[in-house]
């Protein structure tokens, strides 16, 4: 028997029953929906994080140090992170350090940040927001670009001006008919004139821009600041990649002279690259490489028992038509190829289904979150395979079974 | 109607036996059958119930195999071939009409005519003007996209028919094909497969009814697994009770 023929009659005996098909696939429909759904979210994230979030959250040859690491992942960064917990804070004096040793840097700039419980304007208000104390160079060093109005000047910081530049989902919360350049706003308690609007940045980590009121260092040490001199991040900006590396351990060894930190003792500071991120989120990403084959695999398995409890009820059900198929002149193997292509394009319709449902999940994720999706062309082929494979599996037994009845007893089996 | 045994047997038995193991008992369902049929012979074989007819039936039908004795069919012996080798049999060489029809439900007459062809391999162009041909034999060319369930009873044993011819068979074997139809209807089919023998067809019917079987040439009787009559007469009258098997 031809393939065209089997795959047709198969399609024939779906539409026959369709209920029965679609319960008898839904464990495939949910794993495959599940693997691509993650899979195109994952590899969405992962387009983003190589391709826009490390450079735009620590911009190109960038590094910074902070008093501890932001970013761990896994259980063995647990006892680093309760050693990092007792380092020191970071302070002007540090500042002055990292200036000193890294000399050649093309921009240097320092920051404090801390989390609003609102701003407003007049009536109107938006909740959680970060105001950010940055040097005159944070926004170069930071890549952000003022779409109205103008950025942070050296007079600014020199005399501490209550000015600041927000972010653009603060100026469209705020100010939605018209511009915020020059009009007062109240954070914390204390008034700050906008005299720049940046540009939206928008994405999975838009807030880090879109919801930050950047003011001068010097306004936000007297105004907001709750500890004088508190600086939560140290930025230098190198001017080529190859200076990366000799400017870190610069001002890596700086810092440990200051602290006089003896030879194999650890930093009691953090220098942080675009790297680390990267580092982390390969973690995470094998992390979930690991654990949703798991989750699929038993989905798949679940799917593979029920198809196959159905193709055995179908054998049953259909003992006279093997019989007669048999009679007919239908040989072991017709019979068996039957079944199985049955069992295979229940299956395979089942994980186009979840194919359709995952990317469909996917993008409705993406629409209403900032996650990004990337669909995945080879993932969109090893499901189907997945699914073919789902289908052979478990119609073989069924399908032997058929192929083993006896045509007389299968004749008169009531 | 006698017709002795000549030179042109197309199923030829020698000392067929059957048996089955049924606990500790071993029953003879053949014990030692020998017949011969003509090409273009039209026979029935009837026998009371246990006498062995539908164990003889399978094995002219290649269904079921011999435990001992000759089957030669259309020259070919065939007690020692395995289960695809009687599959290929049973699509070339014998074509089945069976008493509860055994179409496929949810297919058309077209596609239930198509089956057999399937299985041979037959290119589907060829396979459609093939079945539409038989369907034509048997007077149902304007029901070919019908379903079963849309048919007569007649219309479906027509159909039924027609897949039995649709592979130029050797042998039609018909198992009490009107024993689901009523006296009218069973007149119509039995007019179908005179018109089969006119045309050439060598049919063999097993039934246990004697006006269905006063339709063939000759009447086999079996009784206890042997042959008691290889010539039964007819009787011209009606039985008032039929011989159930």
């Amino acid at each position: 028997m031809r393939f065209s023929e089997g795959i047709r009659l198969a399609l024939q005996q779906i539409r026959a029953q369709k209920l029965k098909s679609f319960f008898s696939i839904v464990g495939v429909i949910i794993g495959i929906t599940f693997l691509i759904a993650v899979i195109t979210i994952v590899e969405g994230m992962n387009t983003y994080v190589r391709e826009d979030f490390a450079g735009s959250l620590f911009g190109v040859n960038t590094f910074t140090v902070v008093r501890r690491s932001q970013i761990e992942t896994g259980r063995a960064d647990a006892a680093r992170r309760r050693r990092q917990a007792r380092n020191p804070d970071l302070t002007m004096r540090d500042v002055e350090i990292v200036r000193a040793a890294a000399p050649g840097a093309r921009h240097f700039a320092w920051a404090a940040d801390r989390g609003m419980p609102d701003v407003r304007h007049g009536s109107q208000s938006r909740r959680n927001v970060r105001v950010i104390g940055g040097s005159t160079e944070y926004e170069a060093i930071q890549g952000w670009k003022v779409a109205e109005g103008r950025g942070l000047t050296p007079v600014d910081g020199q005399q501490a001006l209550p000015v600041a530049v927000i972010g653009s989902q603060i100026a469209e919360k705020l100010f939605p008919t018209t511009s915020a350049l020059d009009k007062p706003i109240r954070v914390g308690g204390q008034r700050f004139r906008v005299v720049g609007v940046f540009e939206k940045q928008g994405g999975l980590l838009g807030n880090v821009r879109d919801a930050s009121i950047l003011i001068p260092f010097s306004t936000f040490d007297r105004r907001i600041s709750t500890r004088r001199e508190e600086i939560d991040e140290i930025h230098v900006k190198v001017n080529a990649s190859a200076d990366m590396e000799h400017t870190i351990a610069a001002v890596e060894g700086a810092l440990r002279r200051d602290r006089r930190l003896r030879p194999g003792q650890e930093d009691n500071f953090h220098i942080q690259t675009s790297g680390d991120l990267l580092n982390a989120w390969e973690t995470i990403n094998r992390i979930l490489f690991v654990a949703l084959p798991a989750l699929v695999g038993i989905s798949l398995v679940v799917g593979g028992i029920v198809i196959m409890n159905i193709m055995l009820l179908s054998v049953t059900d259909r003992t006279r038509e093997i019989g007669l198929r048999k009679s007919l002149g239908a040989k072991r193997r017709d019979i068996l190829f039957q079944f199985l292509t049955e069992a295979s394009t229940l299956s395979i319709v089942g994980a186009i289904l979840g194919i359709g449902a995952g990317v469909g999940l996917a993008r409705l994720v993406s629409r209403f979150s900032p996650l990004p999706s990337t669909v995945s062309l080879p993932w969109l082929v090893a499901a189907l395979v997945l699914g073919l494979g789902v289908g052979i599996l478990s119609g073989l037994y069924p399908a032997y079974r058929a192929s083993k009845l006896d045509p007389i007893e299968a004749l008169r089996f009531e | 109607m006698t017709q002795r045994p000549t030179g042109d047997a197309i199923i030829v038995t020698r000392g067929l036996k059957k048996d089955y193991v049924m606990g500790a008992e071993t029953v003879h369902a053949l014990d030692g059958v020998d017949v011969e049929i003509q090409r273009n012979e039209y026979v029935a074989i009837m026998g009371p119930s246990g006498s062995g007819k539908s164990t003889l039936m399978n094995m002219i039908g290649c269904l079921d195999t011999p435990t001992a004795g000759e089957y030669i069919l259309n020259g070919q012996p065939v007690q020692n071939l395995d289960d695809d080798e009687l599959a290929r049999i049973r699509n070339r060489e014998i074509g089945f009409v069976f008493q509860t029809f055994n179409l496929l439900p949810r297919a058309t007459a077209l596609h239930n005519v198509e089956l057999p062809l399937i299985y041979a391999g037959t290119p589907s162009k060829e396979r459609r003007a093939k079945a539409s041909a038989a369907l034509e034999r048997v007077q149902l060319a304007d029901r070919m996209d019908h379903k079963p369930n849309e048919l007569s009873g007649g219309q479906r044993q027509r159909v039924a028919i027609a897949r039995a011819l649709v592979n130029d068979p050797s042998i039609v074997l018909a198992d009490e094909p009107t024993g689901n139809l009523d006296s009218a209807t069973s007149a119509e089919i039995m007019g179908v497969f005179d018109q089969l023998q006119d045309a050439g067809q060598t049919i063999i019917m097993v039934t246990h009814e004697y006006d269905i079987a006063a339709h063939a040439q000759r009447v086999i009787t079996l009784v206890d697994g042997k042959v008691s009559s290889h010539d039964a007469q007819i009787p011209t009258e009606r039985f008032a009770a039929p011989v159930t098997g």
